[in-house]
């Protein structure tokens, strides 16, 4: 697939530009300003810390300074806007995130015994393909169908991390720079504003 | 009217004050209508254009659209019905922004503005099949109204439609010009001897006037109709049919959640009461209009105890089979471009090879980021390096999905659970699961969508399997044993209480369903006024 690397630094510059309405902009602005939250207000320390680690390992970022995505789940949940609807059979997200998290650590005793966050790769990875394929047992499982657990959590840092100003910059999502509509909009049809060539 | 009878307000899409006229709780309006969706809109324009004394219940705010929407998914969550759904079954489906609006406007806020019309023998499917339910009317009952419609939203489509029965009049917009996704799946069709057409979308590809609103703007290509559109080019019932409703003399009163009725000795309605800023608040009212879709319709009705004779309350829930294939491409397509569902076929309404009963349109779609990267982590259950790196590849994707007929069966319902929401009203709980035929005519599907991407030189193909638009649990249909309201949307059980949404479909049909049920809101409304007159 060709034209997938994208140039740093091409977000800012496209946001100051009368390309983006000034309601997108300042929204836009307004995330990626945010500061890393260095205390929960939702978890306690010790799963905020364990999110944390699973948060890097779900999201992989090559990044000095990573999008802050358990401090947004933490955030989101802490205000607990809802989106309508859950899966009948989880119990509701505020105990949903809270057991799942405590569920993470207890398999990481269990299987390694080790804390979640001093697992290796390959044990982290052997965590979380047990949870996602449904197979997690014991303590909080019992109660929580595991896969359908994880398929929450993904998708709730899934859509964060890519509503990040930063995110878009990594995959060239320019669509909020649309205050002037599009007008080359066909196969290899490329306009400004532009990734690639602002 | 005079002015000093229009003390109210409405707003257009820039926050410009529309004088609207503004009722008393304790007169006896004529009518009451609950909601302001495609059910509700437009026979509230209609009824108000007849000189009724109409007023709009809408649970959701009234937003002007280039003020306060921004272009950004997050930042528009506030178009979705967000309080929380159960949702049970082996295909549970998702809520909130997959199929469910809030807002004056309904979830035409949110609606692609796809516009198919159904097919004549959609309304036949027991006839056809010998399953399914027919429909108490058929196509000719409804065809006027879709002339009508589409000459009045202003609808872009093609000048030769090459399916279903021919047209009486030609859309009266020249097609949207058609996408990278529209493209790349007319490549695969045209492989595949696959015949497509440019779509009919209710956004207007030129300049458009319209009665009792003026000039509205044409679609600018921003391809976020599903996040709201901020030009009013869309033709959603905010800049459509209640604006008209208004200029007529009808009420909206945005933020109103209706909680219950109030019922006279003869068990008419005789008020409605609901919820507005923290108050209980009571309308007297001769007519009830309820325009709140599949879930809140029968959730009110439940939670009332009320037209429920029948048992039929909340029974035979529909979602449309609905599965998309996503493939990369080595062009360059960035999807967010374009009106999303830009390219059409319909050679699958009924397959001659088909081992299942009715069949299904294909759509080419395109996508917005977080849409797309949460179905990716749903559907694909992409993590890790996998997911950053496909995610990379956003600007390469493209989408083909089908609209298809899902049958009714007792084991999809809504029912009222023991959990309460905020208002301390029960929870409502959607049993869904696909059926045999829906697992068959997927299956079709999937194949043909897969050997269509394959044709156009796809990468990364995978199929995300979903149930789209909430349809059925009050079904109008010949008895009152079998049905909760009758052909003209009336209850059987309430002479004065009419049901007008996708509630009241008996069948699914296989065309998106705004166009269908804004044509029985005013042929529910003209039955009405032929006979209150």
């Amino acid at each position: 697939m060709e034209n997938t690397n994208y140039p740093d630094g091409w977000v800012k510059e496209i946001l100051e530009t009368e390309f983006v309405k000034p309601s997108t902009r300042a929204l836009l602005l307004d995330r990626l300003d945010t500061n890393t939250k260095s205390t929960p207000d939702f978890f306690d320390d010790e799963s905020f810390s364990i999110l944390q680690c699973v948060c890097m390992r779900l999201i992989p970022q090559d990044r000095n300074e990573p999008i802050d995505l358990a401090g947004l789940l933490d955030e989101q949940l802490s205000k607990s806007p809802g989106n309508g609807w859950r899966y009948d059979e989880l119990p509701e997200d505020k105990v949903l995130f809270k057991k799942g998290i405590k569920g993470m650590e207890k398999l990481a005793q269990m299987a390694f015994a080790k804390t979640f966050c001093d697992l290796d790769d390959a044990e982290t990875d052997q965590i979380l393909l047990t949870i996602q394929a449904g197979n997690a047992k014991g303590y909080e499982w019992d109660q929580i169908p595991s896969n359908l657990f994880f398929e929450e959590l993904l998708a709730s840092l899934v859509e964060l991390y890519y509503s990040h100003p930063l995110a878009k910059e990594e995959i060239g999502d320019i669509s909020f720079a649309d205050a002037k509509g599009w007008k080359n909009i066909g196969l290899d049809q490329i306009e400004k504003p532009n990734p690639n060539n602002r | 009217m005079t002015d000093e009878n229009r003390t109210g307000s409405f707003y257009d899409i820039y926050g410009n004050r529309l004088p609207s006229r503004q009722f008393s709780n304790d007169e006896i309006v004529d009518a009451v209508v609950i909601g302001t969706g495609a059910g509700g809109a437009p026979l509230l324009s209609r009824l108000a254009g007849a000189g009724l004394k109409v007023v709009a219940l809408e649970a959701g705010s009234h937003w002007s659209a280039n003020k306060d929407f921004v272009t950004d998914e997050p930042g528009q969550a506030k178009l979705f019905w967000n309080d929380e759904r159960l949702s049970a079954g082996k295909n549970a489906l998702a809520f909130g922004n997959n199929n469910s609006g809030t807002g004056v406007g309904g979830s035409t806020l949110h609606y692609t503005a796809y516009v198919p019309r159904p097919q004549t023998d959609d309304f036949n499917l027991h006839t056809d099949f010998g399953v399914g339910v027919d429909w108490p009317i058929g196509y000719e009952d409804l065809e006027s109204y879709f002339d009508e419609i589409e000459e009045f939203l202003g609808v872009s489509g093609p000048a030769d439609y090459p399916w279903g029965k021919k047209r009486v009049k030609s859309y009266p917009l020249a097609p949207l010009p058609i996408n990278g996704a529209g493209q790349l799946m007319k490549m695969g069709c045209d492989a595949l001897g696959i015949k497509t057409s440019a779509a009919a979308n209710a956004a207007l590809s030129a300049r458009y006037f319209q009665q009792g609103i003026g000039w509205r703007e044409a679609c600018a290509n921003r391809g976020f109709c599903q996040a709201g559109c901020d030009i009013g080019a869309k033709g959603s019932m905010d800049v459509t049919y209640l604006p008209l409703a208004v200029q007529y003399g009808a009420e909206i009163r945005a933020n109103s959640f209706v909680t219950g009725f109030e019922r006279n000795q003869s068990g008419k309605i005789s008020a409605v009461i609901y919820e507005k800023d923290g108050q209980e608040i009571r309308q007297k009212c001769s007519n009830v209009f309820l325009c709140a879709g599949a879930i809140e319709t029968p959730r009110l009705l439940l939670i009332n105890s009320l037209a429920n004779s029948s048992g039929q309350v909340g029974k035979n829930f529909m979602a449309h089979t609905g599965m998309q294939v996503w493939g990369q491409f080595n062009h360059n397509i960035q999807p967010f471009k374009g009106i999303p569902g830009a390219l059409i076929s319909e050679d699958t309404h009924r397959p001659k090879e088909a081992d299942f009963v009715g069949g299904y349109l294909l759509q080419s779609i395109g996508v917005m980021p977080v849409t797309y990267a949460s179905q990716v982590a749903r559907g694909a259950g992409l993590w890790g390096k996998a997911l950053i790196e496909h995610m990379r590849c956003y600007n390469n994707t493209a989408g083909i999905n089908i609209l298809g007929e899902c049958l009714p069966y007792d084991f999809n319902y809504v029912e009222l659970s023991d959990e309460t929401d905020q208002r301390g009203l029960p929870k409502p709980r959607i049993h869904f699961t696909f059926g045999e035929n829906e697992k068959r005519l997927t299956a079709h599907a999937e194949n043909v969508m897969r050997n269509i991407w394959s044709e156009a030189g796809a990468e990364n193909v995978w199929s995300f399997n979903r149930g789209a638009h909430i349809i059925g649990t009050c079904r109008m249909g010949k008895k009152a044993d079998q049905a909760v309201v009758n052909s003209e949307g009336q209850s059987f059980d309430i002479p004065n209480l009419f049901i007008c949404d996708n509630s009241v479909f008996p069948s699914a049909l296989s065309a998106n369903p705004a166009l269908t049920i804004m044509a029985l809101s005013l042929r529910t409304a003209d039955l009405f006024l032929s006979k209150t007159k």
